[in-house]
């Protein structure tokens, strides 16, 4: 039987080398020892500390997704919806921190009455269409987590000064991100996304790309439209000819 | 029995273990694109920031010593 090795031995056998260092230097009063002795503890201690909490490789992840987004492309294909996905903002929603996206049949922009919404049923027949929850709602509620803000009590210039930082620096999602926003207009461009293999496999499926879009950019739609209290839609989305650019460009619909 | 080292000493090793430490911080950010290294960079900075002020802390007693000697 293969068993994986503990990760943490050899920080363990640092800090216990550095710990007997320590009192061997006390002991004999030597100055060396109690150096080498120190910066051993320190630096057992430090790549204890330093160890990630768990990392999951990237073509794990993306294989256990991309099915998913692969099953909700086969249910739009075959209730032939033809519509753009539709964010609806919290306000419609029973609960807050929910995301629910809303495929009309037709490709008229039609937002439900709000108590067709509230029954929470998959499928609408006043206007015809299904309800799913968006792939990137968990993650904005992480993006909430990390920055410790309630979207809905932010405004645009908000996602506009701390997205990018968010992606960059804390959750390393991104080498850059940059927003631009223009009336009711937002475009986002994503540069060496840590999914940009998966973005490129979920191009090849119609229904998800420029219509829900891939859990990233989903995730920035539910952000805008708790931002912004309006629905939102992903128009566009392009892939640089070096696969390493990602362009959207979400639209706000007013009421 | 006692510890070997005296106070200018650790003051010494602190400085030199702050300078690897914020350098590698540093080295590791992801502006830089060295993303590839699986550790927790929050928490190597952090460690960075807090071996620096502990070595600011014995510069700070350092002064103080000078100023009011005894």
């Amino acid at each position: 039987m293969y068993k994986r090795k503990r990760s943490g031995t050899v920080a363990y056998i640092v800090l216990l080398s550095g710990t007997v260092g320590l009192i061997t230097s006390i002991v004999f009063s030597s100055s060396i020892l109690a150096l080498i002795g120190l910066g051993l503890t320190f630096w057992g201690a430090l790549l204890l500390f330093i160890k990630p909490t768990k990392y999951v490789k990237a073509s794990l992840l993306d294989s256990a997704t991309l099915s998913l987004l692969k099953t909700i492309d086969q249910i739009i294909a075959n209730l032939n919806n033809k519509g753009k996905a539709i964010y609806l903002p919290p306000k419609h929603l029973k609960a807050l921190k929910g995301g629910t996206v809303f495929i009309p049949s037709e490709k008229d922009l039609i937002i439900p009455p709000a108590e067709e919404i509230a029954e929470e049923k998959v499928f609408l027949k006043n206007p015809q269409g299904i309800f799913i929850t968006a792939p990137g709602l968990d993650l904005v509620n992480l993006f909430e987590n990390e920055l410790g803000k309630d979207f809905t009590k932010v405004d645009l210039n908000y996602l506009q000064n701390n997205l990018p930082k968010l992606f960059i620096e804390d959750l390393e999602i991104a080498e850059n991100l940059e927003m631009s926003i223009k009336s009711d207009r937002m475009r986002v461009i994503i540069r060496e996304p840590i999914n940009k293999d998966f973005c490129k496999e979920a191009r090849k499926l119609s229904n998800i790309c420029c219509s829900i879009g891939c859990p990233l950019c989903s995730s920035i739609a539910i952000a805008m439209s708790r931002t912004t209290g309006k629905p939102v839609i992903i128009e566009k989305e392009e892939l640089s000819t070096d696969d390493k650019t990602i362009e959207i460009y979400y639209r706000i619909i007013e009421e | 029995m006692q510890f070997p080292l005296s106070f200018w000493d650790i003051s010494l090793w602190l400085a030199i273990t702050a300078i690897i430490l914020l350098i590698s911080a540093e080295m590791l950010s992801p502006y830089y694109g060295k993303i590839n290294i699986r550790i927790d960079r929050k928490r190597l900075r952090n460690v960075a920031f807090v071996v620096s002020i502990l070595f600011l802390v014995t510069v700070a007693v350092r002064i103080i010593n000078i100023f009011f000697p005894g």
